[in-house]
This record gives C-alpha cells, sequence and structure tokens, in this order.
C-alpha cells in the first residue's frame, strides 16, 4: 500500500477499538473513575443486586428506596462481573465495554450521513472527546456512556429498516433499543429527538431523492411501526420504573446544579461544562455549521447538533427552561454536551478528511495533537478544577465502626464525605437517611428543601442546612443515632443541637458524633415497596433484552448497504502517507 | 441556504444568549463552590449605588477578594487584609464558617455625589439562616459608584496569664461500650419548672424552662407530644437547639419546642418529656452577659441588646444567646435565640441581639439570658 493510498484509506474499525483500548484501558484498570461524582452510586446499586437481584427494594438509603427509579442495566452486570472480579473492577470493566462500544456506534451513525473514510475518523476522534473523558473519570456516568453507545449502535438499524424495509435490521435495531432504554432512560427519551428525529428526518431525503429504495411514505410508516414496537418495549423492560413514577412523580424542591448556570457569568462554570467537553471541536465549530449547512443530506444533522449544543449550554440560554419546563429544573445538562459532541463527529469526520486531503503529514500531526490535547485537558481537569469530588476518604474505620457492636440497629449519617456516602453504605449493614440519589427520595425533612445529599448539605446554603436541621430534629423518629463527620463546618450544628463526639478515625480526620436518647432503628411504612411481581420483571427483563441483542449482533449477520452520500465525495488529489 | 443557515444557527444563539444574560434563563447554583468570574465585558458596569453594590457582593461571594477590594473607594479606612477579616470574619467565628446566599437593598438617601444604602444581608451558616443589617456608605467617583469600606477595629488582646478557678466535672465510663453517657449510675434529677403553649405565625409553640436539681452535670433533651381530643398524637418534636442541652448543677435554661404549621385549636393536651443523662462538664469558659436592654432597633423590631463578655483564658469561636421573656405574672411568654458572628477573645465582649415578636413586646416585663458556646476541639 503506498503512501497516498494509505490517507485514503478508512481506518480499520478493528484498529480503532484497540486505540480506545489502548487509550481508555491502562485508564479505567488503574481504576481512575474510582474519584468520580457517580461511580460509588453505581457501585452501590449494583451491590445491591449482588444481594437481592429479585428484590429492587433497598433499606439503606433514605430509610429505604426502590431501585426501579434508576434503570438497572448496567448495574445489573456490575453485580454478574462482581462474582468474578469484584464490584470496583466489575464497574470498571462495564465502563470500558461502553467506551469501546462508543466509537463502534460513532462509525456506524457517521456511516447514516458520510462515508466510510469519514466515518472511521469520526470513530476515532470519538475515542478522545473531552466530552467521554469529563462524563467517565469526572462524572462518573456510567450509564449514560452505555446509553448513548447503544443507541448510536441502534440508529444504523432504523435507518436501513425505514429505507429498506430489511427485517433483520428491525429485530436488531429494537433489540439494542430496548437495551439502551435499560442502561438509561434519559438517553432513550431525548435521543428519539436528538438522534432519531435527523435519521428519520434523512431517510425521508434520500426517500425523496430516489437513493434509496424506499418511498417517503414507506419509511415514514416504518419509522411508525419501529417507534411503537420500541415504545412498547420500553415500557415493559421498564415497567416498574414508570409505575414508580408514576406512583411518585418527582415533586421535589428544584435542586441546584452548576450545568444550569450562565456559562458566560462564571468562567469556571464556561470552562467545567464548555471548554472541557468540547476542546478542539470549539476550533471545528464554523467547520460544522457551513458544511453541515452547505450539504442537504447533513443539515437534520447540523439541527439535530445544534438544538443539542443549546441544551448543553444550560442556563446560558433560555431554551432549554421553556421547552422542558419543570424538567429543566430535575436534569443536569452536561450530557447534552456529551451527545451534541456526538452528533458534530460525522462532520468532523468530514473536516479531517479534507485536511488530510490538503494538508497531509501536517494534517495528520495536527489532528493527533488537538485529540490527544483535548483527552489530555480533559484528565489535567481532573485534579485542577474546583467541582472535583473532596479527595478520596478512608472509611474502612466508619464501615468497621457501624459493623461491630449491634451499632446497625441504629441508623447513620455522613457529613462532608461527598460521594464516599456511597461507599460506606456498601460495605456496611447499617441503614442511612441519606443517599446520593436525588429521584429515590420521599422523606419529607429532604424533599422539601432544594438541595441533595445530606452529606453534601453545606454545598446547598441555608436550603441544604435546613434540610440537615430538619432530619436532626427528627432524628428519635429515623433511629439517628451515629453521624461520621468529615468536615468541621457542621460540627457548631451537632454541638447545638445536642450531639457529642465519641470517636476520632484516621488521625481525627473523621470523628463520630452520637446522641444518646435515639432508639433502635425501625422499619419505616413506605408505599413504594415494589410488588414481587416487579422485582421478577426487574430481574429479567433488562437483562433478558441485552442478553437478546448480544445474540442477535452477534448470531444474525446482515451485510449494511448504507448509502453512499455522493453529494459528500470530495474528490481528492493526491494522498501521501504519514 | 448554505450561509443563510449557519447565519441564521448563529443569530438565534446569539439572541437566546442575550435573553439569558438579561434575566429570563438564570439559575442558581450551589452556594459552597464559589469560584470564577464574568467574561470580561459581561459585568454590568456599577453606574448606580445598587449596581456597585451588586457587583462587589457578587466578588465577595466568589471570594475573589482583589476585584472586590479594587471596587472600594480609596477613601475607605481599611486595607485588603481587615476588609477580608471583616467580610469573612476571623478565629474560628460563625462568619469563617458562613456563606452570603442573597441580599435585599433599600436607598436611604442619594445624591449625585454619595448614596447611604440599607442591606439585609442573608448569610447561610452551619447553625441556620443568619440575617444582617449593614448601611453602606458609596461616593461616585470617576464613571462609578464605590463602597466607601468603614475603618475595621479588630479587638486586641494583651499577652496576659489568666488565672480559672472553675468547676469541672469529669466522667469515668466503664469502657467504650458505653459510648459518651453513664449507664452505670442514676440520672441526673432534671425538672420542668414551666411550660406554656402558645400560638405562633408559623404554628404551635410550646416553651419554658427546665432546671438541673442534681448535684452533677447533666445532658438534656426536652420532648413534647401534641395530643388532640381522642388522645391521638397530633406531632412530636425536640427542644433542638432552644435550649442549652449541658446543664451544670443547679442550673436553669429555656427551652422552645417548635410545631410548625400546627393549630394549637386542635390541641387538647401536650405530654411533657424531660431526658437527662449524665456526662462531663466545665463551667469553663465564663461569659458574663452584660448591659441588658429591651429596646426598638432601627427597623423598629423589639430587639434584646446587650454585651457578651469573655472573662475566661480561652477564646469561645461561636456564642449561643437563649433568652427567656416573662410577663408580669413571671410566666414565660416566649424564648428567644440568637448566634453571635464574631468570636469572643478572651477578656474582650461582643454584642448580641434577640429579636422578640413585636406582639409580645408589651406584653414582656423581665428576661433571662443564658449563653451556650461552640469552641473548636471542646465538643
Amino acid at each position: 500500500m503506498s503512501t497516498a493510498e494509505g490517507y485514503s484509506r478508512p481506518i480499520p474499525l478493528l484498529a480503532i477499538v484497540l486505540v480506545a483500548l489502548a487509550v481508555h484501558g491502562p485508564l479505567l484498570l488503574m481504576q481512575l473513575p474510582a474519584g468520580s461524582f457517580d461511580t460509588n452510586f453505581h457501585i452501590f446499586f449494583a451491590s445491591h443486586y449482588v444481594h437481592h437481584w429479585f428484590d429492587p427494594w433497598n433499606e439503606k438509603w433514605f430509610a429505604g428506596f426502590s431501585q426501579t427509579t434508576y434503570p438497572p442495566l448496567t448495574h445489573q452486570w456490575i453485580a454478574l462481573l462482581s462474582n468474578v472480579v469484584g464490584l470496583k473492577m466489575g464497574y470498571m470493566l462495564v465502563q470500558l465495554i461502553a467506551v469501546l462500544l462508543l466509537p463502534v456506534g460513532v462509525f456506524r451513525f457517521a456511516r447514516i450521513w458520510v462515508d466510510e473514510r469519514a466515518a472511521s475518523y469520526a470513530a476515532l476522534g470519538s475515542v478522545f472527546l473531552g466530552a467521554l473523558a469529563f462524563l467517565v473519570y469526572q462524572a462518573g456516568q456510567l450509564a449514560t456512556v452505555a446509553s448513548a453507545a447503544l443507541y448510536l449502535n441502534a440508529l444504523p438499524y432504523f435507518y436501513e429498516w425505514m429505507t429498506e424495509a430489511s427485517g433483520r435490521s428491525l429485530i436488531k435495531g429494537i433489540a439494542i433499543s430496548w437495551t439502551a432504554a435499560a442502561a438509561h432512560h434519559v438517553t432513550l427519551i431525548f435521543g428519539l429527538v436528538l438522534f432519531a428525529g435527523p435519521v428519520l428526518w434523512v431517510a425521508c431525503i434520500d426517500a425523496r431523492d430516489e437513493r434509496v429504495a424506499a418511498s417517503t411514505t414507506g419509511a415514514l410508516s416504518r419509522a411508525i411501526v419501529f417507534a411503537i414496537v420500541v415504545g412498547l418495549g420500553v415500557g415493559a423492560v421498564l415497567g416498574p420504573y414508570w409505575l414508580s413514577i408514576l406512583q411518585h412523580p418527582i415533586h421535589q424542591v428544584p435542586i441546584p446544579h452548576d450545568s444550569r448556570a450562565n456559562l458566560l457569568l462564571n468562567s469556571i462554570t464556561a470552562v467545567n461544562y464548555f471548554v472541557i467537553p468540547y476542546g478542539a471541536l470549539i476550533l471545528a465549530l464554523p467547520f460544522i455549521l457551513m458544511r453541515g449547512a452547505s450539504l442537504r443530506r447533513l443539515r437534520p444533522l447540523l439541527l439535530g447538533f445544534w438544538l443539542t449544543f443549546i441544551f448543553g449550554l444550560g442556563g446560558t440560554t433560555p431554551l432549554p427552561r421553556w421547552l422542558l419546563g419543570r424538567a429543566y429544573e430535575i436534569l443536569t445538562f452536561e450530557r447534552f454536551t456529551f451527545w451534541a459532541t456526538l452528533m458534530a463527529m460525522p462532520i468532523v469526520g468530514l473536516l479531517a478528511a479534507d485536511l488530510l486531503d490538503r494538508f497531509r503529514a501536517k494534517a495528520a500531526v495536527g489532528l493527533s495533537l488537538a485529540a490527544v490535547m483535548t483527552i489530555g485537558a480533559a484528565l489535567t481537569w481532573l485534579t485542577a478544577n474546583p467541582y472535583r469530588p473532596a479527595g478520596s476518604v478512608n472509611v474502612d474505620s466508619v464501615v468497621a465502626f457501624l459493623n461491630r457492636d449491634g451499632h446497625d440497629t441504629y441508623r447513620y449519617l455522613t457529613l462532608g464525605f461527598g460521594s464516599e456516602l456511597a461507599k460506606v453504605s456498601t460495605y456496611t449493614n447499617a441503614t442511612s437517611v441519606d443517599g446520593d440519589y436525588n429521584s429515590a427520595r420521599l422523606l419529607p425533612e429532604m424533599t422539601h428543601y432544594g438541595a441533595a445529599q445530606l452529606t453534601n448539605a453545606k454545598f446547598y446554603g441555608s436550603a441544604g442546612m435546613g434540610a440537615l436541621r430538619g432530619m436532626l430534629d427528627h432524628a428519635n423518629r429515623y433511629g439517628l443515632k451515629y453521624i461520621f463527620v468529615h468536615d468541621a463546618y457542621y460540627e457548631p450544628l451537632l454541638t447545638f443541637v445536642g450531639w457529642r463526639k465519641v470517636d476520632t478515625f484516621n488521625n481525627g480526620e473523621i470523628t463520630a458524633w452520637s446522641k444518646d436518647d435515639v432508639p433502635p432503628a425501625h422499619k419505616i411504612v413506605s408505599d413504594a415497596v415494589p410488588p414481587a411481581w416487579q422485582g421478577l420483571l426487574w430481574g429479567t427483563l433488562p437483562i433478558g433484552v441485552s442478553l437478546l441483542a448480544l445474540f442477535l449482533e452477534l448470531f444474525l449477520p446482515g451485510g449494511r448497504r448504507m448509502p453512499v452520500p455522493v453529494e459528500i465525495s470530495a474528490p481528492a488529489e493526491e494522498h501521501y502517507v504519514a | 441556504m448554505r450561509f443563510a443557515l449557519p447565519i441564521l444557527l448563529v443569530a438565534v444563539t446569539v439572541g437566546l444568549i442575550a435573553a439569558a444574560l438579561f434575566g429570563v434563563g438564570q439559575a442558581g447554583g450551589t452556594v459552597g463552590i464559589a469560584a470564577g468570574s464574568a467574561l470580561p465585558g459581561l459585568t454590568p458596569n456599577a453606574g448606580t449605588p445598587e449596581q456597585a453594590l451588586a457587583n462587589l457582593f457578587t466578588d465577595l461571594q466568589r471570594r475573589n477578594w482583589n476585584r472586590a477590594f479594587a471596587a472600594l473607594s480609596k477613601t475607605s479606612g481599611v486595607d485588603e487584609p481587615s476588609f477580608i477579616q471583616d467580610w469573612a470574619g476571623a478565629n474560628g467565628s460563625l462568619r469563617t464558617f458562613s456563606n452570603l446566599e442573597g441580599y435585599d437593598s433599600r436607598p436611604l438617601h442619594a445624591t449625585s455625589d454619595d448614596a447611604q444604602v440599607r442591606v439585609r444581608l442573608h448569610w447561610a451558616t452551619p447553625v441556620g439562616p443568619v440575617e444582617d443589617v449593614r448601611d453602606f456608605h458609596l461616593t461616585h467617583e470617576g464613571d462609578g459608584w464605590k463602597v466607601v469600606w468603614p475603618k475595621v477595629e479588630a479587638p486586641t488582646v494583651p499577652a496576659q496569664v489568666v488565672p480559672v478557678t472553675y468547676l469541672r466535672w469529669d466522667l469515668i465510663s466503664g469502657g467504650a461500650e458505653d459510648g459518651w453517657g453513664s449507664r452505670n449510675v442514676d440520672s441526673p434529677h432534671v425538672r420542668i419548672i414551666s411550660m406554656n403553649a402558645v400560638e405562633s405565625a408559623e404554628g404551635s409553640v410550646v416553651m419554658g424552662e427546665v432546671v438541673n436539681e442534681d448535684t452533677i452535670p447533666a445532658f438534656v433533651n426536652v420532648n413534647a407530644a401534641l395530643v388532640d381530643g381522642s388522645g391521638n398524637a397530633i406531632d412530636d418534636e425536640s427542644s433542638f437547639d432552644k435550649i442549652a442541652h449541658v446543664l451544670l448543677p443547679k442550673q436553669v435554661s429555656p427551652y422552645r419546642i417548635d410545631f410548625p404549621n400546627i393549630n394549637l385549636k386542635n390541641v387538647k393536651n401536650v405530654r411533657m418529656d424531660v431526658k437527662a443523662t449524665l456526662v462531663p462538664a466545665s463551667a469553663d469558659p465564663v461569659i458574663g452577659v452584660m448591659d441588658q436592654k429591651l429596646d426598638p432597633d432601627v427597623q423598629g423590631k423589639s430587639v434584646l441588646h446587650g454585651e457578651l463578655l469573655n472573662q475566661s483564658g480561652q477564646t469561645v469561636n461561636i456564642p449561643h444567646v437563649i433568652a427567656s421573656f416573662y410577663d408580669s405574672n413571671g410566666k414565660v411568654v416566649w424564648v428567644a435565640d440568637g448566634y453571635v458572628d464574631r468570636s469572643l477573645l478572651p477578656q474582650t465582649s461582643e454584642p448580641f441581639a434577640v429579636e422578640i415578636p413585636r406582639t409580645l413586646a408589651g406584653k414582656v416585663q423581665t428576661f433571662h439570658v443564658v449563653v451556650n458556646q461552640y469552641s473548636l476541639g471542646k465538643s
């Protein structure tokens, strides 16, 4: 193969996956995400499935809550893998699988829009996305990444089904869509509009232009069939989730989140939620706009990207608030930025192809540097940003205290532990009134205040401290006897409301506080306990559809004949190899 | 379409951003993470006294000390370290734990050259929301308004030896299993000496006084349950932070138990329950309450003013004042509390203020003040 051919050929998908493995594999095996915001939360959920696969009622948080409030697929896979490698490494492996699936999904999604060469560049670029590194290593949003990767893999089947009426594509697309929903519901709901909308639109364009065999009416009718079957399946697979959300809609006071802030009014927020996730893609924005607008087939993708981009800006524009209404106060918006970067990748793949055609080795070096600097900046930001999770706390002594001498007959609270709260909860037998999942909270002491976890109460100002005061005021009601403090900020309150320091751990880093007249904890009656049949569904359908999708992908091969996007093909004058 | 669509998308984006900047889509962030500043050119000019104060408070909330100090008038009698200490507190005081959460400002007077603005500052603190009213003087300098920060008089404590002869009760517990309270000896004898249930704006309130009649210190918690006509409990609450939990022998403390959203008319009976446990305690630090008087403040509210004098040799980081107010018959008609946001250095005094409802001001004849305290490392 000559150097010229080397530049003009697409990069093999296997090579791209190996690059993803080479970049993210070591970082995940080093357990870099262990300090992220949500990793311990996911491990906590998984630990429950290890012991209670068919019983989603978990007593360890909020004096009892249902895990049917969060799609279970990633947690159940961690639970399965944990039997071999342990919980933490199980998490890392599931995250690694999601990260490896992502470039595959980007490649296949990009093939709807651009030729194979540009799609391969898009897939390679997705490995180095700042938004991906942000979600994996800083936010720990396992489910969002996994669901997006699955969803991107489902969309080409959706397109094929619409344009070719391929039964195999229908079956595979449906199975992967169900799996994506079982991983994360929010991705599916918004993906329907932001990702599937442009795909539907381009299928109609292709049908009208006779680029594919289907008619516009046929494409539309098949889209409806696909949507109905996926909708019914998602309704069943996540049935207990929908029932729980219908029974207890989220009526709690909105909790502030910095992704909803106006990025222009706070430079640190802007760096955290815009500069780091987009990285070098910021330089490509003008090209994305111009190239996306210049080709008719790319316009649906451009508009989808633009809408997602605007949503990712959070409170920088009023559009998300206008369109989402009350849901605006529940969602966080960094995931939209991630989706926007994924939607931009096909056009960025075109940019890479153009640059390589024009500047050859210089372009290869420049693009490589841009990619490496983007992910490098995101990894550097892990230690440089003021939003990073508090340094890791050794909670072994707290766990040991709770698990001995009958201390687990009472409930406990941690203060100043950040995401380590979930780690304590994972390994102790004792139960807590706090928890790290806002949507599952039903205790009035928490839902009446605009604050998230009690362990982070101070970060929510008067609302957070109000919630904490409310809970301390009702300590006897909940059997709340022990409080572990990792931040002296809370000590004055505990002193004035009648708690006394009883022990110190880790050379004084953590103090244990107790209240003497607290009775042992008793079961709090709740109408949110799912019946046994829901537990059975929850334990079988989500994992079942993922196994079905895996089976179909492996044993039901089908040739994919993506349309050649003739408008996009640009003649290359000369080709060189780096 | 090749150029029209990008131009349209950019124009709509800019329009949406402008709409948000002019107040449509603002959303609060978390309070404790304070960093960053607006991008250049997006901080409004201090064209009015209120805007100058708003800019100053934004910088202070984000702890951009240099920018905040630069916004002060040159006529301010304060250097930057003193300014920071005045705002952020020192010596482990309540202010050092506090964050400015919001404020309301009201101009008192304004001319073209200077203005006086009264600001009600809303602080988020570990002990709950605290309000502070402060008057700011501003002058017009150059093309904008600047805040004149008054000279700060920090208390100075001369080097000295302070002899102490206070009582202290130590406790030898039976072992690690006993926790902090003693379970092997009788509980201290503690008695509720008065109780009064009243209706307030927020619901019902049960209050009174409790005394430690024993010769050993006691850790005290007062609980109350409201019972309706059919004998069912309506709600039960505890004295929480409206009590001095550690009572030395013969010491009396007020208590107040709030029942939010409970109408007193539905209550037929109140079940009181006082729990006491033997605890180690000491009479140090000794804090004197001086110059107490009940006066209206600048806003016309009835406020009990006074001075706390730290008579011992250690710093009291957060003083907490609890006052019971009596009518002419000696009945407790209200219990109120307040935190002092500056620490009490040894042998120095700090003012305190406790507000009482306007409707009760006329009934109050006498009052009794108890001082509770938090000292770093001595919980």
